[in-house]
């Protein structure tokens, strides 16, 4: 990896509303008709909820005229309670069917999503780095997830009862429907200065947030780093100027709440004033009664109360929004184009075939240049050159990861590749090798293992195959984690196997255990060894020496030895290094 | 704008742990531990509470007072009695909500200097490193813990907001109020039942939700990995079976709120019903006005957003406090403290020269390095790696003794310890930044970091010092990361410094030329280098080969 010119341009896209509201209408279909029956349940058990209100007036109306008895009592909290009891369960019914559509329609996008992730150009996640592609998969969705129980019932239980009540409002009396309006424009501007004004500030934020856990992690993962150099107080310091960030910044967004709910509040005063002054109007003409009064006065209360709860969710709606834009623009970046040229067939006599080969990263300059390459069906070919030279790239290109710009890769139908990149997943050790052959028996995995030379891990480790590895499990050296590769490996038997640097995070006895794992690992097959250590190089049919981009020198170990060049001086330089240390 | 927060952040001290304290204990200790914050916040909160309460009240007397009479001048009064009361009611929520935010604000970094002080950063020795979970104990535990603070404020306000309703009642017809007094604490009992049933399972659903996103990162994080062995839609399935049981969790949750929903719903409904038929019954029968059944009707209107918040808020966020205040204190119990073994004798501890003689003893070898030496060790990996900890925590109850000028190690304090010796471990770590960042982190003065750069053959990361190396260093190579690495090691200038295998990933070019500067950026100070390279090993004083356990000089 030549990668050190990642910048911002390179990031994943981020996805726009019409792409997002696209995509999330794809991706209901199925529960298109909960969403159907969510829509008709709401309306009426919102209309049921407007019944004891009106319960409420009717029985005042008649206390005043004098008219009530203990009939009518009963008959009001009867009407109260059976509706209170249907429009709550009807709600509740509501909200269940749209929550799950959302769990449902989220859990599709998290799976394409990942999906997608694991089959993006792998070009494009480096230059975004991949950290992003993570918080994508695990930040975003967690953000969607959690924002459900919040907004769901508010949003659904506001739509409606917006739409209902001022409906009601509207059928009760026409005049108090109209107060409303007049008020309307001030709930308006409220929400344009919150949209106008909330974003930036929950940004900031969040960003706050994720760079404090940013430095907590870091400090965290460095924690033998942080001893070693003694940078405790320092990183003690930083962490906590990241945490007091997040306080400055969260208590802006507080303010920007505070101030939101004090221009709610004089939405509701002057809503309630605006009742008063109707039904005192009103009263007076004689077209209402008090109970009428009362009645709206508690539509506007009800109103209210899932209007002031909806301002309060968009800012969690607006970041879930976010999240998904950012989700989405991953599932619609386009996939990986792997069909250059047919696979070379089995038995031809060079399996991988490079042909005036050209390689950049973007708009980078060259990394590769006027690359030809022949490699003979089950030769193992090394090359070798200083960091920087292309080798990685190289390989890449060979691989399959990287398409070149200009020239052609042939190559055999089924390759792998390990890099000195280590990951064990979480999961059992069993887990980790049939992710690369699912159908491989405890036996076979058995066999790899021991041709890896980690016969022993298996005895090392408590429960066998079933040990629990990787982040939380039981921790695995460098060493191990690449013996585990090389199994892996093995088990996938492709015909043609890359190792880069496979074998270079391992120290000095474990070099030796590795290189011999390797050269397990390869038996039988084309290889192409990206190599250190010269020892490992020398053993290869071929060595291919890269300087800038460009092959330099190619033969035996022995040829490059005779000719004298970049090779034989580099084995001299190594030759040397190795009498000092050792008699 | 009041109680704006400073920019820079103020000076806590650490929670106290004691060691039988129980999770409930330590919330309380937590929530009680701002008074002059929280103790102004609560009584602006029951203003705002019982303000909120007061407004169908007020509501209710002006329908009874001016739209009942048709009297101009009571319409006028009470529309300015109900825009005094929302002007009250505005402020003190909009303080409260400032000084509530402010106190959890306090709380979390209050926590999180515990935390970092204790686990994340120890001073001095510790039982074992800190493991992944300190990160989200340090977010999410945190934050949760610190938002039971608004315990001891909103839900003492609700209360004393359902006091006042209960009173207004009571002012208005006794019984009524005698009924409502009696009837909240079982509505909120029942609300409190419905609703833990469905937060225990949202805890539950969380831990889904956590693993499977969990996953998904792990996936992510080994692209590289699965994209080696083409094992993308292997990776995918798996993944898709973890979703799915995700899914199933969260659609049994959203059956649950369901539940509650309904429950809840009722109780409210039911207990409405059953207040207003009672205050309809009182005026059929002439104990209760008009004005008075209206501004009943109105009091029970108010009483159900309060009881509904106690059940469904302040009783889950308590419960959820309780389970991150567990968590915290298992974090905060995992690590040892410092504990200094005092020297022998009870004189003052011999004093230790500017740069110390080190012995090393392990398995019966000595490794020894002398003022000014460079000392090569070439051991197996898992003795290598034992040296290197017991040389980065020599309290760590290794087997492998370390002293300093004839002095056991771990009787120096470990600031003293610190500044005599650096260890530069294998496994790099480089923090965000650029890369001048990471080299002057440790780094004492600016002339030894370009002779520390040139040593580390960094000319090419030395032409951009200010490029940044993304998270982890991902933006370099891995050679450039061990060599931004070992610069930053050199670039420390330590009196005693510990190398661990610098350049495995280094070509064999590169690693010559290393070997060549090594020596002289390290002149005049000890340098122990545990290296499997014969080129690094090559240009050493001597070479202790712990693989033959002999010692024995190098001609030169």
């Amino acid at each position: 990896m030549t990668g050190t010119s990642a910048v911002a341009e390179d990031a994943l896209p981020v996805a726009d509303g019409r792409e997002t509201a696209r995509e999330v209408w794809r991706l209901s279909r199925g529960h298109r008709l909960r969403l159907a029956v969510v829509g008709v349940l709401g309306i009426v058990s919102t209309t049921v909820d407007l019944i004891p209100p009106v319960a409420i007036g009717f029985l005042i109306d008649r206390a005043q005229a004098g008219t009530a008895g203990l009939g009518t009592v009963l008959t009001v909290t009867a009407v109260m309670t059976f509706s209170a009891v249907l429009g709550t369960a009807g709600t509740a019914v509501t909200i269940v069917l749209a929550t799950r559509a959302y769990h449902a329609v989220l859990a599709a996008l998290r799976e394409e999503l990942v999906a997608r992730a694991l089959t993006l150009p792998q070009h494009a996640v480096e230059r975004a780095g991949a950290g992003d592609l993570i918080s994508r998969s695990s930040d975003d969705v967690t953000a969607v997830a959690d924002a459900a129980p919040a907004v769901i019932p508010v949003v659904t239980v506001t739509a409606f009862t917006i739409t209902v009540s001022l409906g009601g409002l509207a059928a009760l009396d026409r005049p108090y429907a109209a107060a409303l309006a007049v008020v309307l424009p001030v709930y308006v501007f409220a929400m344009r200065w919150y949209l106008r004004t909330g974003p930036p500030v929950y940004r900031a934020e969040r960003a706050a947030m994720s760079a404090r856990a940013q430095q907590i992690v870091e400090s965290q993962r460095g924690h033998a780093t942080v001893l070693g150099f003694g940078l405790g107080e320092q990183r003690h310091r930083t962490v906590m100027t990241a945490s007091w960030a997040v306080a400055v910044q969260t208590l802006r967004a507080r303010t920007v709440q505070s101030m939101l709910n004090a221009r709610l509040n004089l939405g509701e005063c002057l809503s309630l004033a605006a009742v008063l002054v109707v039904g005192f109007v009103l009263i007076d003409h004689g077209t209402s009664t008090v109970g009428g009064a009362t009645t709206a006065m508690l539509l506007v209360l009800r109103l209210l109360s899932p209007v002031n709860q909806l301002m309060f969710v968009i800012d969690t709606l607006q970041s879930a929004l976010a999240s998904l834009n950012r989700m989405i623009g991953v599932t619609t970046m386009p996939v990986a184009d792997t069909a250059d040229e047919p696979p070379t067939p089995r038995g031809t006599a060079h399996a991988v075939r490079l042909r005036g080969v050209a390689f950049g990263y973007g708009t980078g300059p060259r990394v590769l240049e006027d690359i030809t390459l022949d490699i003979p069906t089950g030769q193992r070919i090394a090359v070798v050159g200083a960091s920087g030279a292309g080798k990685t790239t190289l390989a890449s290109v060979i691989a399959g990861i990287h398409p070149p710009d200009t020239g052609t890769v042939a190559r055999p139908g089924s390759t792998a590749v390990i890099t000195q990149e280590i990951h064990v997943f979480a999961g059992t050790l069993r887990d980790n090798l049939t992710l690369a052959a699912p159908d491989a028996t405890d036996d076979q995995l058995r066999a790899a293992l021991d041709t890896t030379g980690a016969a022993e891990l298996l005895d090392l480790l408590p429960d066998g195959l079933d040990t629990m590895v990787g982040v939380g499990g039981h921790p695995l050296t460098d060493a191990q984690a690449q013996q585990l590769a090389l199994a892996r490996l093995l088990l996938t038997d492709p015909d043609l196997a890359i190792l880069d640097e496979a074998t270079a995070e391992a120290g000095s006895t474990q070099s030796g255990l590795l290189d011999r794992a390797a050269d397990a690992a390869l038996a039988g097959r084309t290889g192409l060894v990206i190599a250190h250590r010269l020892t490992q190089a020398a053993a290869c049919d071929r060595i291919v020496v890269m300087e800038h981009g460009r092959i330099t020198e190619n033969g035996t170990h022995a040829d490059l030895i005779a000719a004298g060049g970049v090779y034989a001086r580099l084995w001299s330089a190594w030759e040397a290094g190795q009498g000092a240390g050792v008699v | 704008m009041l109680w704006q927060a400073p920019a820079e952040p103020p000076d806590v001290w650490p929670f106290e742990v004691r060691a039988g304290d129980s999770s409930g204990r330590f919330v309380a200790r937590v929530i009680f531990s701002l008074p002059r914050v929280t103790i102004p916040a609560m009584l602006l909160a029951v203003v705002w509470q019982v303000g909120e309460s007061a407004v169908p009240v007020v509501m209710g007397v002006a329908i009874d007072r001016a739209l009942a009479t048709g009297d101009a001048g009571q319409l006028v009064m009470w529309i300015g009695v109900l825009v005094a009361l929302y002007v009250a009611l505005t402020a003190a929520a909009r303080l409260t909500n400032r000084l509530n935010a402010y106190a959890i604000q306090l709380l979390q970094h209050r926590l999180r200097a515990t935390l970092s002080t204790r686990v994340l950063h120890p001073g001095g020795g510790l039982a074992r490193a800190p493991d992944g979970e300190v990160v989200s104990v340090m977010t999410n535990d945190v934050a949760r813990l610190a938002n039971a603070g608004l315990l001891v404020v909103l839900p003492i306000a609700r209360i004393a907001a359902i006091g006042f309703i209960a009173a207004s009642l009571l002012v208005t017809h006794w019984p009524l109020g005698v009924a409502v007094l009696l009837g909240t604490p079982a509505a909120v009992w029942l609300m409190g039942v419905l609703s833990e049933r469905l937060s225990r399972d949202t805890r539950e659903y969380q831990g889904l939700l956590a693993g499977t996103v969990g996953r998904a990162a792990d996936l992510v994080a080994g692209y590289r990995v699965i994209k080696g062995v083409r094992a993308e839609a292997e990776a995918t399935r798996r993944y898709r079976q973890a979703s799915r049981e995700t899914l199933v969790g969260a659609q049994r949750n959203v059956g649950l709120l369901g539940r509650f929903l309904v429950g809840s719903g009722i109780v409210n409904g039911v207990f409405v019903a059953a207040v207003t038929g009672l205050a309809g019954w009182f005026t059929v029968n002439g104990q209760l006005s008009i004005g008075g059944l209206i501004t009943a009707v109105g009091l029970t209107q108010a009483l159900m957003p309060q009881m509904q918040s106690i059940a469904s808020a302040s009783i889950p966020n308590l419960a959820s406090a309780r389970a991150s205040a567990a968590r915290i204190l298992d974090a905060l119990r995992n690590t040892g403290t410092e504990t200094v073994t005092p020297a022998p004798g009870d004189g003052t501890p011999p004093e230790v020269t500017p740069v110390p003689v080190l012995d090393v003893s392990v398995s019966g070898a000595l490794i020894r390095v002398r003022p000014g030496e460079l000392v090569g060790v070439r051991a197996d990996d898992r003795t290598a790696t034992r040296i290197a900890d017991a040389l980065l925590n020599p309290r760590a109850g290794n087997d492998i003794e370390v002293r300093l000028d004839e002095r056991p190690a771990h009787q120096l304090t470990s600031a003293e310890y610190r500044s005599l010796v650096t260890v530069a471990p294998h496994r790099v770590t480089l923090f965000s930044g650029t890369v001048r960042d990471n080299l002057a982190l440790p780094a004492r003065a600016p002339e030894p970091l370009e002779a520390a750069v040139r040593a580390a053959a960094g000319e090419d990361f030395a032409a951009d010092p200010d490029v940044p190396v993304g998270e982890g260093g991902n933006r370099l190579s891995g050679g450039q990361r061990q060599r931004v690495a070992l610069a930053r090691a050199l670039a420390a200038d330590a009196p005693l410094l510990v190398l661990h295998d610098p350049t495995t990933a280094v070509d064999s070019v590169t690693e010559q030329k290393i070997a060549e500067r090594l020596r002289g950026v390290r002149a005049s100070r000890s340098t122990l280098l545990i290296a499997s390279s014969p080129a690094l090993l090559g240009c050493c004083d001597h070479i202790v080969d712990l693989l033959a356990v002999l010692e024995r000089p190098v001609a030169s």
